[in-house]
């Protein structure tokens, strides 16, 4: 599903080169629940947004679903992100001036489709993570918990066979992040889809299925 | 798009605020400029009427001339005769002090059928007023000198009034009322529109009254027409003749190109300034404008982000920016053309409704081109945001 071929990623300043991503080689199968472990700064989120397109490698090749992605146009890997990508970020990244339904529909909106469509899918989508009842709400009314199951809903309203959640229960506490964690699993479990979880906590990352740590920018397990 | 873009908008309504007043300001200053130049503009574009080029205004202290009207009719037929032998001038006749140009105004009010028409501008004028200004007859005569005995008072409207009186119909031997509806005054010519107040007003209502004998002792004015040739020498010597005729008396000759070109400044010089405070209005609105869609982009670099990473190209930021602006300006001029729709709803300054309504057009395009040109920047700088970096920031 993902491959990655000799990641390498350089952040370069007018003095300064930080080699954040080292040589990292990863395949990742169609339907599997993959976690990224490691300290502070050892280039976990460098490498999921190198999957999730929002970052460019230095070096090397990734490819999703077998397309070489290497020469795609800004536009192409937008449209690529919105069709096969789902993202979930530790700090919710919801838009606190719309709705929790409006948060929902706006992957949809870079996408074909009707005003009513957008709306039963959103509906849909949060009636999934167990907040059907928080509609009309705005970001600010929800508890963490609450605001990060709206974020899953967004995640996988347009139906993305990947899903790259970023310390998705990081700012949560136990219970919220089990609770989480069980929408994450039962995603995976019951509609297959493909998870990369980055993620500092350790219970967590036994719950999926491989997992993969990072020191210093290289692959160490 | 658009809906989602509404809704965003008006759930941000509170922090919109500074942007909306300050379009609405804009707007509400482009369009008072904006009705200034259409109603100049209009009124240039529009015919003179007349040729003031070797027109000179002779302008006199008559306070000593004698008072019994005969003598004082022949005292003036002997200067217009004089005047007129001379090789320089072309034409002579005299004038109320309301000529073309002057600083002076006489109006009054007509009566027909019982519905008054005010600020009719009352022109008394000698019978060879047309031939110095050239004026164009559409209809009917100029006066004759038979004129002086005719039983109704003999008048010669211009276009306007004949258009605001008889419509499209025929205004040659109908009689009106004078102000007060006691007296008939026959209108046996009209004239086309002269516009005496300069290049940039409208000639408005005029009714030209025959100069005559007991007008003699009030009239102060000898409006000539001068060969080509007449020049500062020339300009002297009718000087001294006048002086020497008009004994103890101020004497001053006006070229009425000069006295156009002053009273061309009198409106011109005021809209310049009007303009140049407008223009740094604008300058200040447009910094102003570019200031909070720069900071709005910087305070919402986690929403780019986001909107980047879930779909959006770097170009459909920068065209979502740009719209929300063009959204935003766009609540703010229906509010701004709700007052401005007011002005030719309410005739406000009898001004015509085509200057409001071009002005609103105009004044709605200037405000989105200036939302645009101040977007534009900052949404392409929200398009090259990378979306890792706007997402970490956050």
């Amino acid at each position: 599903m993902i491959h990655l071929q000799n990641i390498e990623k350089v952040y370069r300043t007018d003095t300064v080169e930080t080699l954040a991503i080292n040589g990292i080689n990863l395949n990742i199968a169609k339907g599997e629940f993959l976690s990224i472990m490691g300290p502070s700064g050892c280039g976990k989120s460098t490498l999921l947004n190198i999957m999730g397109l929002l970052d460019e490698p230095s070096k090397g090749k990734i490819s999703i679903d077998e397309q070489d992605l290497s020469r795609f146009s800004d536009q192409q890997l937008a449209k690529f992100r919105n069709q096969k990508l789902g993202f979930i970020f530790q700090s919710y990244h919801l838009i606190n001036d719309l709705r929790v339904l409006d948060n929902v529909e706006l992957p949809l909106l870079y996408r074909t489709s009707s005003t009513k469509e957008r709306k039963m899918l959103a509906s849909a989508a949060l009636e999934k993570v167990g907040l059907s009842n928080r509609l009309k709400h705005f970001p600010t009314q929800l508890s963490g918990g609450q605001r990060q199951r709206v974020a899953i809903a967004r995640a996988i309203v347009g139906n993305p066979q990947i899903i790259l959640a970023d310390e998705p229960t990081g700012n949560l506490d136990s219970a919220m992040g089990n609770e989480i964690m069980e929408i994450l699993i039962n995603l995976n479990r019951n509609e297959g889809t493909t998870i990369v979880m980055v993620t500092h906590d350790e219970n967590m990352a036994n719950k999926t299925h491989r997992l993969v740590r990072l020191f210093d920018g290289s692959q160490v397990q | 798009m658009l809906k989602h873009l509404f809704k965003l908008i008006w759930n941000k309504r509170k922090q919109n605020f500074l942007f909306l007043s300050e379009i609405l300001v804009s707007f509400l200053v482009i369009f008072a400029v904006f009705s200034f130049l259409t109603y100049y503009y209009q009124n240039y574009t529009k015919p003179l009427g007349f040729e003031y080029e070797r027109v000179w205004a002779i302008n006199y202290d008559n306070g000593q001339f004698p008072k019994n009207k005969d003598s004082l009719q022949t005292l003036y037929s002997t200067l217009s005769n004089s005047l007129k032998a001379m090789p320089q001038i072309e034409e002579v006749c005299y004038a109320s002090g309301n000529f073309p140009y002057a600083s002076s105004t006489m109006s009054t009010a007509v009566k027909q059928n019982g519905k008054k028409f005010d600020r009719v501008n009352f022109y008394t004028v000698s019978e060879d007023y047309k031939k110095v200004w050239n004026v164009t007859m559409l209809a009917g005569r100029w006066f004759e000198p038979e004129d002086a005995v005719s039983k109704d008072k003999s008048i010669v409207i211009n276009e306007t009034l004949k258009t605001a009186i008889f419509g499209e119909g025929s205004a040659v031997g109908k009689l009106i009322g004078d102000f007060e509806d006691k007296h008939k005054m026959k209108v046996i010519g009209v004239v086309q529109d002269i516009k005496t107040a300069g290049d940039y007003w409208p000639a408005g209502n005029a009714m030209f009254n025959r100069l005559d004998t007991g007008y003699l002792k009030d009239t102060r004015n000898i409006l000539i027409k001068v060969s080509p040739d007449a020049d500062a020498t020339f300009e002297s010597q009718l000087y001294k003749f006048m002086t020497s005729t008009f004994k103890n008396s101020t004497i001053e000759i006006e070229h009425l190109s000069e006295m156009r070109d002053s009273k061309n400044k009198v409106t011109i010089i005021p809209m310049v300034i009007f303009m140049i405070i407008a223009g740094f209005l604008i300058i200040n609105v447009a910094l102003g404008l570019f200031g909070v869609l720069w900071y709005n982009i910087n305070k919402r670099k986690g929403e780019i982000g986001l909107r980047r990473a879930i779909g959006a190209s770097g170009n459909s930021v920068s065209y979502q920016l740009v719209l929300e602006a063009l959204i935003l300006a766009t609540l703010s001029l229906v509010v701004g053309c709700f007052f401005a729709v007011q002005f030719p709803l309410l005739s406000v300054f009898d001004v015509p409704s085509s200057v409001y309504l071009i002005a609103m057009v105009l004044a709605v395009i200037f405000i989105y081109l200036l939302v645009f040109a101040c977007a534009l920047y900052p949404g392409k700088q929200a398009a090259s945001i990378h979306p890792a970096v706007a997402l970490h920031e956050e």
